[in-house]
């Protein structure tokens, strides 16, 4: 699959793993952003990643925990930095560059304080 | 010559591993109750559960796709939640159950009180992961499960008919059975399939998969450590069903404890046995309760494509981290409740049959889907076995709130 062939979106972009150029898992590709006007071909502008994008997705209740339980943040990435699609979505270069390891990098600090971590 | 040696120890450790306290429980009891007539469903399980393993193994190596993310892309964001919520409860459930059979153990060999045992076994679990190279503690419990062979010597020892023990590879009904009996035995085939055929296992080898960055190259590994590593380990739970009924059947003893099934190497070879049989059951349960902890963790991680990774220090998948380390902690305060072990049991083998089947739908449309898998895409055979299985796991999931309410999780 190449990012600038046709592809099923839904099917084959949606809810797949994004990894960044040095191979760490940076997300998932929780919803597609489109740009376009009538008569004109509909493109993807961005990937959406995290909680805010996924929960659009869910229905009342389970939207309401989740917005609950992880908020209601969104990453864009955009579609040109998109390298390749297989199972994977991998991107150019690396995921802090996008924003997609704050969440991460917060953790890690906690746990960093734990003796041999 | 290394690769050799990698492919056997691969194999030894599913051999070892293959055995955690459901299946210790649901066969011995099996074997006391119904003689050698439910040998065919360990048979049957082993053959679902290689089908399953040898599939996410090349699904795997092929689309490098973990099990949970292809929870969500094949049964839809909302569903597949669902599925990951379900399946990280019965992962943890099984994780008590693991630690209650530990604390039995230590119970039983050292004198332990109950709750100190399960206490220091959860604190002794965690102090291995956080500090040990996930691949030495894997091969080292895998291998050190092999203390369990001496149950296979024990079957050997104790002399069954083997006429019987053969007639029971064949499906069977018991002879002079009553209609609840036969209800009973029901609920043994479903409880034994859930027990073998657990949905840990298959997440357990797929991430081990993915994280070793296996490739085609692999494929015949996979193959070989599926059908071989698990066909072993499905002896040691022939050997103490045929035990069970060799040595408890004759006295009228429902071995619905743990320790009991220890009993079944002492009779034959005293304190050595004994020795062996509680080292075996210990090293086999640590390492399922070691593994199923991880797969609480897997499943978040994989199914929002967090970081995670057991051959990576715990700062490095922080998240990861912290979940399989509260996951720990939660098992063992499900124990410290007072719950019983077998209690536990029972709801694992009910609740992982209920999930099975949705974990192992979005396996079998992946490795039938060409675009992921390419050349290695499910062949004919693949897609009888795996239908086959899946048809079975479907079967036995609607089958077993019933049957378990009907006989009171098999007590009646």
């Amino acid at each position: 699959m190449r990012p600038d062939g046709p592809l099923k979106l839904a099917g084959e972009v949606r809810d797949l793993q994004i990894v960044d150029a040095d191979g760490v898992h940076c997300g998932i590709a929780d919803d597609l952003e489109f740009e376009g006007e009538p008569g004109r071909p509909l493109r993807v502008r961005s990937i959406l990643v995290g909680p805010g994008a996924c929960e659009r997705r869910l229905s009342g209740w389970l939207a309401a925990l989740v917005r609950r339980i992880f908020g209601d943040s969104v990453v864009r990435v955009p579609w040109n930095e998109v390298k390749h699609i297989t199972g994977r979505i991998t991107l150019k270069r690396s995921g802090t560059v996008y924003g997609l390891l704050k969440t991460e990098e917060r953790f890690a600090a906690f746990v960093k304080r734990i003796p041999f971590a | 010559m290394t690769d050799l040696i990698e492919i056997t120890l691969g194999i030894m450790t599913a051999m070892g591993g293959f055995v955690d306290v459901s299946e210790l429980v649901f066969t011995a009891q099996a074997g006391a109750r119904f003689l050698y007539a439910l040998i065919w469903v360990i048979v049957l399980g082993t053959l679902i559960i290689t089908v399953f393993g040898e599939m996410s193994g090349r699904v795997a190596a092929i689309s490098k796709q973990p099990l949970f993310n292809l929870m969500r892309q094949r049964l839809g964001l909302q569903f597949g939640l669902l599925v990951l919520v379900a399946a990280s409860l019965v992962n943890l459930i099984t994780c008590a159950a693991e630690i209650g059979g530990l604390g039995i153990i230590l119970h039983l060999g050292l004198g332990l009180p109950y709750r100190l045992a399960t206490s220091l076994a959860t604190l002794a679990l965690i102090l291995v992961v956080w500090l040990l190279p996930f691949k030495a503690i894997e091969r080292s419990f895998g291998l050190l499960g092999l203390f369990m062979i001496s149950f296979i010597a024990a079957a050997a020892a104790v002399h069954p008919p083997w006429n019987e023990v053969v007639t029971g590879l064949i499906p069977n009904l018991p002879a002079h059975i009553s209609g609840h009996e036969l209800v009973t035995y029901a609920y043994f085939i479903v409880a034994i399939i859930s027990a073998v055929v657990f949905p840990y296992e298959t997440y357990f080898y797929s991430a081990g998969a993915i994280e070793e960055h296996w490739s085609r190259k692999d494929l015949a590994v996979n193959r070989l450590t599926t059908i071989v590593g698990f066909s072993l380990g499905s002896l040691l739970a022939i050997s103490i069903l045929i035990n069970a009924a060799v040595l408890f059947a004759p006295r009228h003893i429902d071995p619905q404890l743990v320790g009991s099934s220890a009993m079944q190497v002492a009779i034959p070879f005293g304190k050595i046995g004994l020795a062996f049989a509680l080292l075996g059951m210990f090293f086999a349960i640590a390492g399922a309760a070691i593994e199923t902890c991880l797969c609480v963790a897997y499943g978040p991680c994989q199914f929002f494509g967090w970081k995670w990774g057991r051959y990576v220090r715990p700062s490095e998948s922080p998240r990861f981290t912290l979940i399989w380390l509260g996951s720990f902690a939660l098992a063992n305060l499900i124990v410290l409740t007072g719950i019983e072990p077998l209690t536990l049991v029972e709801y694992v083998v009910v609740s992982a049959i209920l999930v099975i089947p949705f974990s192992y739908l979005p396996l079998l449309l992946v490795a039938n889907d060409r675009k992921y898998m390419g050349e290695h895409v499910n062949g004919k055979l693949a897609n009888v076995l795996g239908l086959g299985s899946f048809a079975i796991v479907v079967v036995a999931a609607i089958a077993a709130l019933p049957l378990y309410f009907l006989t009171s999780g098999g007590q009646q």
